[in-house]
């Protein structure tokens, strides 16, 4: 994994591979309360840092608030590079709606536009945020499984009654029913929903699982214990999926 | 295609209710390919009461969707009380606990339960064969071992969703 790929890890991250133990098995969370007190060190609260920090929160504030913009940002890390008719095309968006997202997106610093070919191309790296003692967790399987309430009226109805925070542990819970971990009545037990409505969000949530195992780097913070024990359908059978753009050369 | 499913007629087939929600929407190619493989083998998918709960859930209305087709109906299964429909209840709790790392006393009872719904369905009725279809592998697991261990293996047979539809149903699934 390329140092670049991870220039959205600030925020505290150093020892968080010794914290996997936090992520309750069900999917919930587990909160370290209080966080020690030199959780934050004054090289971390130089205003220098805070403030570059400062633009990636907001941007990752941006995403998670407009499920629209982190669809398109979602689309371009995984199926890029493409051209923006191709995006257009793909999620069924308008020309000057796909032409304002990607503006932003390129604002924002989440998408690269590469204007010396034609038609441009757009790429978008991974970004990760990992906060230990909250905990949160977002990489592009998170956005992804934000992102598909746009089509998916499961996952906004989900959303709409618990919020997204429920939706990432619920996608903890998926992965883990996908892996052969837990039980789907488990699952609404642990994250507190009725019994179908878990079994309705596990499947759900499936495509953001089929996609994240094979082009996320970042799959593994997430699931940790189980990201190659999915029984989930390969992206070779489905139609339209993202290949590997190191391996095609279009 | 070209694959039979294992349904036949002459079986009597108990579903858990997340089967209704693998196989997604109605207008899902695999909900289709599923009622279809019920309606081929003129079997009514039996849908203990108590493992579906209420239908009051905005979420519950692709079970309704399925009752009012007619392919699958809500049984009054009457609750474990044979020793052997108990004792694979605990053989099935045991497993589910096993298989998901936890306390038995921690697996929901409804799961367990579902092995000890099956033989007591043989028990008052005596049905030549019993389908039970859940696509939690855990319990699955936790139903063939009960069913084993009860001597019902003959009778009882467990599947998933992919074991009536096929592993290909993924073919159909909006990415993003």
């Amino acid at each position: 994994m390329s140092v670049d790929s991870l220039k959205y890890m600030d925020f505290e991250l150093k020892s968080m591979t010794s914290d996997y133990d936090q992520l309750r098995s069900d999917g919930g969370i587990r909160t370290l309360d209080p966080p020690p007190i030199d959780a934050l060190d004054e090289e971390t609260l130089e205003p220098e840092t805070l403030a570059q920090n400062a633009s990636r929160l907001e941007t990752i504030v941006e995403l998670l608030n407009h499920p629209a913009l982190a669809r398109v940002y979602v689309y371009v890390c995984y199926w890029g590079p493409v051209a923006p008719p191709a995006v257009m095309e793909a999620l069924d968006l308008s020309k000057s709606t796909t032409y304002e997202y990607v503006d932003r997106l390129v604002d924002l610093g989440l998408v690269d536009r590469d204007d010396s070919t034609r038609p441009q191309q757009l790429t978008a790296d991974p970004i990760i945020i990992v906060e230990q003692y909250i905990p949160i967790v977002i990489t592009p399987t998170v956005l992804h499984a934000l992102a598909l309430q746009e089509i998916d009226e499961d996952i906004s109805y989900f959303i709409d009654r618990y919020g997204i925070g429920k939706l990432i542990a619920a996608l903890r819970g998926a992965g883990l029913h996908f892996a052969g971990e837990t039980t789907q009545r488990m699952v609404a037990s642990d994250i507190d929903v009725r019994e179908t409505e878990a079994m309705m969000i596990v499947y759900a949530l499936e495509p953001a699982l089929a996609v994240g195992r094979e082009h996320d780097p970042f799959f593994e913070y997430l699931f940790p214990d189980v990201h190659d024990e999915m029984e989930l359908p390969g992206l070779d059978e489905i139609a339209g999926a993202p290949t590997n753009s190191a391996d095609t050369d279009e | 295609m070209g694959r039979g499913t294992p349904l036949s007629p002459d079986q009597d087939v108990l579903v858990d209710a997340n089967i209704f929600y693998a196989i997604g929407r109605p207008s899902n190619p695999q909900y289709r390919r599923f009622r279809t493989a019920v309606q081929n083998a003129g079997v009514v998918c039996k849908l203990p009461q108590r493992v579906i709960g209420e239908l009051g859930g905005q979420e519950t209305d692709r079970v309704r969707t399925a009752l009012d087709d007619g392919w699958a109906e809500i049984i009054e299964a009457t609750p474990p009380t044979d020793g052997d429909a108990v004792a694979a209840s605990d053989i099935a709790r045991r497993t589910i606990a096993s298989e998901t790392n936890r306390a038995e006393h921690e697996v929901e009872k409804t799961d367990a339960i579902l092995a000890g719904l099956a033989i007591q369905y043989v028990r008052d009725r005596s049905p030549s064969t019993v389908v039970v279809l859940t696509d939690d592998k855990p319990a699955r697991k936790g139903i063939k071992n009960a069913a084993q261990s009860q001597g019902y293996e003959e009778t009882i047979t467990v599947y998933g969703l992919a074991d009536i539809i096929g592993d290909d149903a993924g073919d159909s699934m909006r990415l993003i």
